[in-house]
């Protein structure tokens, strides 16, 4: 591990936070003493190495499962991969041994002396093809029964998200009034039949929020997720918390996620989507009960424009905003185009409601399709988990404590790199309308001054 | 059995020559040299074409496989740009799977299956000759994409919608399209072409259960590609209308379902998979008795497994697509057939083991890579259960355990067989053996590259390394692993190199040997392709070879005494055909099948660049087909021993037929 720039590297889940950490931090029982002998050697050299491999940090790891969905699976394969370690050691052991055994020296063979010439063994034939049918019929009765599992929904009512994949970023909109609805009802109530069709370009249902890259869940809770896409198939994946699931566009696919303990689950677009596939990562962020509704409450408040006064280069920024940034993006409750047009585009993403929804930025903490921290200050590399989720909610407040951490800052440098030249920071096609524009025109200070206005929008 | 039963033969003493008509060409008479080549409808010719091809297209996705193992080596790399990777990654598999392992497969089927069966040549030998160059035109074509726009860049899976226009306007998948769709004629007339071969060529006494494995997994093979090469082309022609004529198939806007594409993709992909390995597992199974000197233990079975596979290969293609939202009932049913199909993969390994059991083994460089075959496939077959079982594949799809699977399965499988067969066959090509110590080294360099490159992605994938990625971050821990694999690419990429410098070095030894011939049996085999001189004479075989059982030329060598002991009762020289070509009567060369072959790129050019091109193109592919059709069926004009009047011993008796039957 690497430490930061000020060398203050700081855990969130530390070992002993982590009951997983800590039972695996556990004194094993001393084995007793044997002298050793060159094969321990090698076997040490080899787990050394394997050590090497295996002993970093592993945020995407399958085989650390911490939520109920990623439990199921590990514990339907492991008696599984136990089955075909023995068929992995039987049968290129037995090869290996038959080779070793039998082999004769070509050049000195009489051919005279053959050995004895079997056709095959009919019994033996048909025990070798029926015993592993009938050890995959055993196995697949748990693997259906999974299969199922994972398909179960919620009650009616629960937390329920959809998660919107677009090139090359993902956007979550909370069902918060549980109408069943993320898009705007009419005022009877019922939302218009386009409208269910394609729920993505429509205006938001008022009650409900929408954020960018993290998913924010509470803590326990199975959050059903509907996913779908804007332009591409992409596939949302959390491997900690549950397998993946694809984003097709015209298609709405459920799926669903539950952590048992907070902090940040890194996940990646696993479906190849294109330039910056490599660039496109998503993260759970699981927070106590007390927290998510803190946050809840929070993205549901409308935003503050800045003060003239007390923060003018706040104020400039919003001016700039509104004058050029809100043709893509948008900030719920401030200026932007009078409607967003209602035509589904699944082409292009540089349009008007078609950008990330910027309200409430400061809350979050990464951006750019999840490649930077917006706090850490670290550039790259936003998917380590030196956040601490129990200061998810208050990390604008944090940023700004001249006693906090050093690596809760508000990341400026990094984000006026981004707005200056996105296309130089990840790849995309702004020229095919996927991506973000360049702004060259920007100058330093007004680059500042957009960055401030962001800072203000928790 | 045979369709054809009686050869049209002149009544004897009419003269032969008749006039020629106005505009039809004499057919070429070149023996040697380039134009021979050219213009060759000889299945062997064909068949090492089909290798040399394979191999230069191999450099090719070669290079293309170091260039991602060097972007990959370290975290946040920036020797290849996302774009470039995109393309990298992309013409990689499509190079490796089109033109690399299923041309090896045809190479191996096209000059060897017709000597198993003891046919003059393929069924058809115009239409071989231009399944060859239509082949090779389309993947150069396909290469050109190259120079003109950048390749590929939608993963050789293509996955729409973002195959479409408006998420990659550079020509690359429209050159992925046209040169794919041109290479799949080839492949389909061959198919047509080898099937008919086994079925109605075989020499007499050759009943289906008296048939090689290998032949009868090129006869499973060529079925696959039969059926599965159509459900791609339509996939790509959907494709081609969507991207140049504004067409909608996949167009999500308009309210297409891209999961169509998917399906349409995998319902060829699956079997594709199939087909890229069985013509391996023939291999294996004709290189394993030889140096067991034993039988293949369960034939029946052997033979049974493979066509289950071939049957059971088309009801799986949904578990490329588990986490894709199909539904749970449609994810169990692939789910559990997906995992039966392990059922005959692993009789054919227990088989092999067995047919290894009390044999008496010549651990030469063939069986080494047979070996290695059965133990990598293992691995490979294991890794398929664990991603057959849906939930467990929502965890690994997508990642690098699916690339270290399906390495395991097409390199650590289908090429180690591949490559156990050309050291094998070689004396039988080419006149000479390749050298057996340089050949274990290959074999040894290959499988340390092999699983140092391919082991350590089981690794990255459960670690949750997804695929096609241009890059990674230093903290997701995935560096140790990658550099490693990086290592072993370039290690794998020298074993690889090795057989060509093998092919060198044991040539020119040879040469400065004096060129001593191998015999027709130099490895004391048991199919009759060994029954006749090496190299392989144009005729294949003086007379009709006649079958009396499975493994015929072994039971003529070796026989039971009266104490049931199996004695040596003649040497291979002694029983083996002289090679003496007198009165055999072959199918003359032509010009119009590498004519036809190279009309059809022409209006692929036209429809990505311009569609005018596409008029001179058609002209060319309708002269071609005129010269073609009328093409005297063959030209007494030529020279050389090939002509005369038909011999005792090819008067059609039996159901061998004459090659010299071809119409078309």
């Amino acid at each position: 591990m690497t430490d930061d720039a000020h060398g203050t590297r700081q855990w969130a889940w530390r070992a002993e936070d982590d009951p997983a950490r800590v039972r695996k931090a556990m004194p094993t029982p001393r084995p007793s003493r044997q002298t050793i002998s060159l094969k321990r050697a090698g076997a040490a050299a080899l787990g050394l190495l394997l050590l090497a491999g295996c002993a970093e940090d592993k945020p995407l790891n399958t085989f650390e499962p911490r939520g109920d969905r990623a439990d199921g699976i590990y514990n339907l394969m492991t008696p599984i991969w136990y089955i075909m370690g023995l068929i992995f050691v039987a049968v290129i052991g037995g090869t290996i041994v038959l080779a070793i055994k039998n082999r004769v020296n070509g050049d000195e063979l009489d051919p005279e002396d053959l050995p004895h010439q079997t056709h095959g063994n009919t019994r033996l034939e048909v025990g070798w093809t029926i015993l592993p049918g009938v050890l995959l019929a055993a196995i697949s009765i748990p693997v259906v029964a999974n299969i199922w599992r994972l398909e179960e929904k919620n009650e009616p009512g629960q937390l329920d998200v959809m998660v919107i994949g677009q090139q090359w970023t993902w956007s979550y909109r909370y069902d918060v009034d549980g109408d069943g609805f993320f898009a705007d009802a009419n005022a009877d109530g019922k939302v218009d039949e386009a409208d269910e069709k394609f729920p993505l370009d429509t205006a938001l249902d008022p009650d409900d929020v929408v954020t960018q890259n993290e998913i924010v869940m509470p803590v326990g809770q199975q959050v059903d997720l509907t996913i779908t896409s804007r332009d591409v198939i992409h596939s949302f994946w959390i491997p900690r918390l549950n397998g993946k699931r694809d984003a097709v566009p015209g298609k709405f696919s459920t799926w669903s996620l539950q952590a048992n303990e907070p902090g940040k689950y890194t996940g990646w677009c696993t479906e190849f989507c294109g330039l910056s596939h490599a660039r496109m990562r998503m993260d759970a962020m699981v927070l106590t009960e007390a927290d998510f509704n803190t946050w809840l409450e929070n993205q549901q408040r409308p935003a503050e424009a800045p003060d003239e006064a007390t923060d003018p280069d706040a104020f400039a920024g919003r001016q700039l905003f509104i004058n050029q940034c809100v043709s893509c993006h948008v900030i719920r409750e401030e200026p932007g185009p009078d409607a967003i047009p209602y035509a589904p585009d699944f082409q292009a993403n540089l349009k008007a409601g078609y950008a990330p929804d910027l309200t409430h930025f400061a809350t979050r903490s990464v951006f750019a399709g999840g490649i930077y921290s917006q706090y850490e200050g670290r550039g790259t590399d936003a998917n380590d988990d030196a956040l601490n989720a129990a200061d998810y909610v208050k990390l604008s407040e944090l940023s700004k404590d001249p006693q906090g951490r050093d690596d809760y800052r508000w990341n400026t440098a990094e984000l006026k790199r981004w707005i200056a030249n996105a296309p130089a920071q990840k790849d995309m096609a702004p020229d095919d309308l996927r991506g973000m524009l360049p702004f060259p025109a920007l100058t330093d200070q007004q680059l500042d001054q957009l960055s401030a206005y962001l800072a203000t929008l928790d | 059995m045979a369709i054809i039963d009686k050869p049209l033969a002149l009544p004897a003493g009419e003269p032969r020559r008749a006039a020629r008509p106005l505009g039809v060409f004499t057919r070429p008479k070149e023996q040697s040299g380039i134009s021979a080549w050219l213009t060759t409808v000889d299945h062997k010719k064909i068949g090492i074409m089909y290798g040399s091809a394979a191999l230069f297209f191999l450099l090719i996705g070669g290079v293309a496989a170091l260039a991602i193992r060097v972007q990959l080596a370290t975290p946040n790399n920036t020797f290849l740009s996302g774009d470039a990777y995109n393309r990298m990654y992309t013409m990689h598999g499509t190079v490796m799977v089109f033109l690399v392992v299923m041309p090896i497969g045809a190479a191996f089927a096209n000059f060897l299956m017709p000597l198993q069966v003891g046919a003059r040549d393929v069924a058809f030998p115009r239409i071989n000759a231009f399944s060859f160059w239509v082949f090779f035109f389309g993947g150069l074509m396909l290469n050109t994409s190259w120079f003109l726009g950048g390749g590929a860049d939608g993963g050789w899976f293509n996955y729409a919608p973002n195959n479409g226009v408006a998420f990659s306007p550079s020509h690359g998948i429209d050159f992925w399209n046209a040169g794919l769709l041109i290479a799949g004629i080839g492949s389909l007339t061959g198919s047509i072409n080898l099937i008919t071969t086994v079925l109605n060529m075989r020499a007499p006494g050759m009943t289906l259960m008296k048939m090689p494995v290998f032949t009868w997994m090129t006869l499973v093979t060529q079925f696959l590609l039969l059926f599965a090469i159509p459900v791609i082309t339509v996939a790509q022609l959907l494709l081609t209308f969507d991207r140049r004529f504004g067409a909608n198939f996949f167009n999500v806007q308009q309210g297409a379902d891209p999961l169509l594409w998917q399906h349409l993709f995998w319902v060829f992909g699956h079997p594709e998979v199939y087909l890229m390995i069985l013509p391996a597992f023939g291999i294996v199974s004709e290189i394993i008795p030889t140096f067991a000197r034993k039988p293949i233990f369960g034939y029946p079975f052997m033979v049974f497994s493979g066509i289950a596979i071939g049957f059971m290969g088309w009801g799986v293609w949904a578990h490329h697509m588990f986490v894709s939202g199909l539904g749970p009932l449609s994810v169990t049913a692939f789910s559990v057939a997906t995992m039966f199909i392990a059922v005959p993969t692993g009789v054919k390994i227990l088989n092999w083991m067995a047919t290894l059991w009390g044999g008496k083994l010549i651990l030469n460089t063939p069986m080494l890579f047979s070996i290695g075959l059965i133990t990598q496939f293992t691995v490979g077959g294991l890794s398929g259960v664990s991603h057959a079982i849906a939930p467990s594949d929502t965890q690994q799809t997508d990642t690098y355990y699916i690339v270290a699977h399906f390495h395991y399965v097409l390199f650590g499988g289908a090429f180690f067989g591949f490559v156990g067969g050309v050291y094998h066959w070689f004396p039988k090509a080419f006149g000479y053996k390749l050298n057996d110590t340089f050949g274990k080294v290959q074999f040894w360099m290959m499988v340390v590259g092999f699983n140092l490159t391919f082991g350590p992605m089981h690794i990255l994938g459960l670690q949750g390394m997804p695929r096609r990625m241009q890059t990674y971050d230093d903290a997701m821990g995935f560096n140790f692993w990658n550099l490693v694999a990086t290592i072993g690419a370039f290690i794998l990429g020298v074993g690889v190199m090795l057989l060509l410098a093998n092919v060198a070095y044991s040539y020119s030894k040879w040469k400065s040997a004096g060129r001593p011939n191998p015999g027709p049996d130099p490895w004391d085999a048991r199919t009759i392709e060994w029954s006749i001189p090496s190299p392989a004479p144009s005729h294949n075989f003086d007379t009709d070879p006649v079958v009396t059982s499975l493994d015929d030329f072994w039971h003529r060598k070796y026989q039971e005494d009266e104490n049931g002991v199996v004695r040596r009762v003649h040497t291979g020289e002694e029983i083996a055909q002289p090679g003496n070509g007198e009165g055999v009567h072959l199918p003359a060369p032509s010009y119009w099948p590498i004519v036809l072959a190279f009309g059809i790129p022409i209006i692929g050019y036209g429809i990505i660049f311009n569609l005018w091109l596409c008029i001179p193109g058609a002209l060319v592919v309708i002269g071609a087909l005129f010269g073609w059709a009328l093409e005297p069926a063959d030209d007494l004009d030529a020279p050389g021993h090939d002509h005369g009047h038909d011999g005792p011993g090819h008067d059609g008796s039996g159901d061998h037929a004459e090659p010299e039957l071809e119409t078309v």
